[in-house]
């Protein structure tokens, strides 16, 4: 496993948000974290990148332990988390995101490279280089997000809620480029509410409700089981 | 009458210059850190002391000591990150209070090692240039100006062309977003901590032959730059430079043609005129503030 998340709980306070969640992301897959609104996919996601302290249990990327790192540190160790609501630097230009992405990389040429790289892979994000990021659409704004996440040459990318707000045509557009991206090797780790989205792209998947891991399994597998169809995919 | 207009446009240049310097560090270390330093004006008198220290009292050269000023006040701003801010964290009200805490015991120190008395220190230079025969500026006064126009456009340079620039900026606008892309909080409120401090402490140490310096002379600094940041937009860099520019000119223009109070209270009404008409500031936007 790239990514191994043993058992894991994050409390609210005193409130627990999620318990005992174990989860394997393998080298070169898409997994995906689908169940409701408050089932705690954001949790462990943001568990994941170090944003939550754990109550219990241990997250081991590449065979290294990194759960109590910083966030920052996290992030240089290969882990890219593209965060619920894009969050993008709404006062610097697109460029100045991107290249805030690569804030740890020294290798300048492969800096250069991969920004050259992301505007072939995004197109509106070259003709808008030098605009603010805070006046592009929803979908040019997931992009960027993306994209930014992308500069950090991770080795495996989180996604919490790419499809969020976005009309379906953009949707649709997102879902290819995270199969791109996946093709070129990188892990993904997808949370999603769009099920139907999710289990679509996905090699594995996980459902969470009310902070349990439900079920879990290949999402073909998923995809046909009756809880889920009738849960999540409105069947 | 034009000779006067010009006379008073000189004069307020040269104010502009100072207060920018104070505002944009006010600025600065609110957008990084979320926290208004009430303690800005007792740095910029941290700097005129340091000023009176090595330049009045040891003759240091003026520009060795003003730097001085600079790194020891940008110091002093680091041990306020280290020592207030940083385990007051996400309690941006908690960090307000501290830093008045931090403003009276560096009142009490300036106290402890100069006396109340006003300093009066030896002119840099009593060189003037002149224009015209009603139209002149004294060489000490150009050297703020040129000296903070320097600092202003090397800030603007940090901040929009360098990678810790971007990371400073980043922080300010979502530092935990900051953070997902491997850039250390800590580390970028060191920096606007250092860059805030240092640059109210270098115009305290510019203007120290030009003013009369007392340890409480930080209240009517700290004022003036509230004025300026809220007239420019809380937040905003371009918004406080402006801000002080538009500030400094309406405030020298009513102390010459009326007088110095009547242009303090102008000063407070051009800032209620902006906030009921704009209450973001002249470059604020909602969101940010």
């Amino acid at each position: 496993m790239l990514l191994e998340l043993r058992d894991i709980s994050v409390n609210y306070g005193k409130i627990s948000a999620i318990r005992n969640i174990s989860i394997g992301v393998p080298e070169g897959q898409i997994v995906t974290i689908i169940g409701g609104n408050g089932a705690g996919k954001t949790t462990t996601l943001r568990a994941m990148s170090g944003m939550l302290p754990l109550q219990g249990g241990e997250i081991y990327f590449d065979g290294k332990r990194v759960d109590g790192m910083a966030p920052h540190k996290i992030v240089a160790h290969g882990i890219a988390h593209v965060p619920e609501g894009r969050r993008i630097f709404p006062d610097m230009t697109v460029e100045e995101n991107l290249r805030t992405g690569a804030f740890l990389r020294k290798d300048k040429d492969k800096i250069e490279a991969d920004l050259e790289d992301v505007f072939n892979r995004f197109p509106r994000l070259r003709e808008r280089r030098r605009q603010r990021a805070q006046t592009m659409s929803g979908g040019e704004q997931q992009m960027l997000a993306i994209g930014r996440a992308l500069m950090s040459d991770p080795r495996v990318l989180l996604m919490d809620e790419p499809s969020m707000g976005l009309a379906p045509v953009i949707v649709e557009e997102i879902a290819v480029i995270i199969e791109e991206i996946n093709q070129r090797g990188l892990s993904v780790v997808l949370v999603e509410q769009n099920a139907v989205l999710a289990l679509e792209l996905a090699n594995y998947a996980y459902v969470l409700e009310t902070g349990n891991m439900a079920l879990e399994g290949p999402a073909s597998e998923l995809h046909d089981n009756e809880h889920v169809r009738a849960a999540y995919l409105g069947l | 009458m034009f000779e006067l207009l010009a006379q008073t446009s000189l004069n307020a240049i040269y104010a502009a210059s100072y207060i920018s310097l104070v505002a944009v560090g006010l600025v600065l270390i609110f957008g990084v850190m979320g926290v208004i330093n009430f303690a800005h004006g007792e740095l910029f008198m941290a700097g005129s002391y340091v000023v009176v220290a090595l330049y009045a009292d040891r003759m240091v050269p003026f520009f060795v000591a003003v730097a001085a000023g600079l790194i020891f006040v940008g110091l002093l701003g680091l041990l306020m990150e280290r020592a207030l801010f940083r385990p007051l964290r996400d309690n941006p009200l908690g960090g307000l209070v501290a830093s008045i805490g931090f403003l009276m015991v560096l009142q009490a120190l300036a106290v402890l090692g100069f006396g109340v008395r006003m300093e009066h220190i030896p002119p840099v230079t009593q060189d003037v240039i002149r224009f015209a025969d009603k139209i002149s500026i004294p060489v000490a006064r150009v050297y703020v100006i040129v000296t903070a126009f320097v600092m202003l456009s090397a800030l603007w340079y940090f901040l929009k062309r360098t990678r810790f620039g971007w990371a400073l900026r980043a922080s300010a606008q979502d530092p935990e977003a900051a953070a997902l892309q491997g850039i250390s909080v800590t580390q970028t409120a060191m920096i606007a901590m250092f860059i805030g401090a240092g640059f109210a402490g270098m115009a305290g140490a510019l203007t120290a032959p030009l003013i009369s310096i007392n340890p409480h002379m930080g209240h009517s600094v700290i004022i003036t730059a509230f004025i300026v940041i809220i007239v420019g937009g809380v937040g905003s860099l371009e918004g406080a430079v402006l801000a002080s520019v538009v500030y400094a000119f309406v405030h020298t223009f009513v102390t010459t043609f009326f007088d110095g109070v009547l242009a303090d209270i102008t000063g407070l009404a051009l800032m209620l005129i902006v906030l009921i008409v704009k209450p973001t500031g002249l470059f604020g936007s909602a969101d940010r503030a």
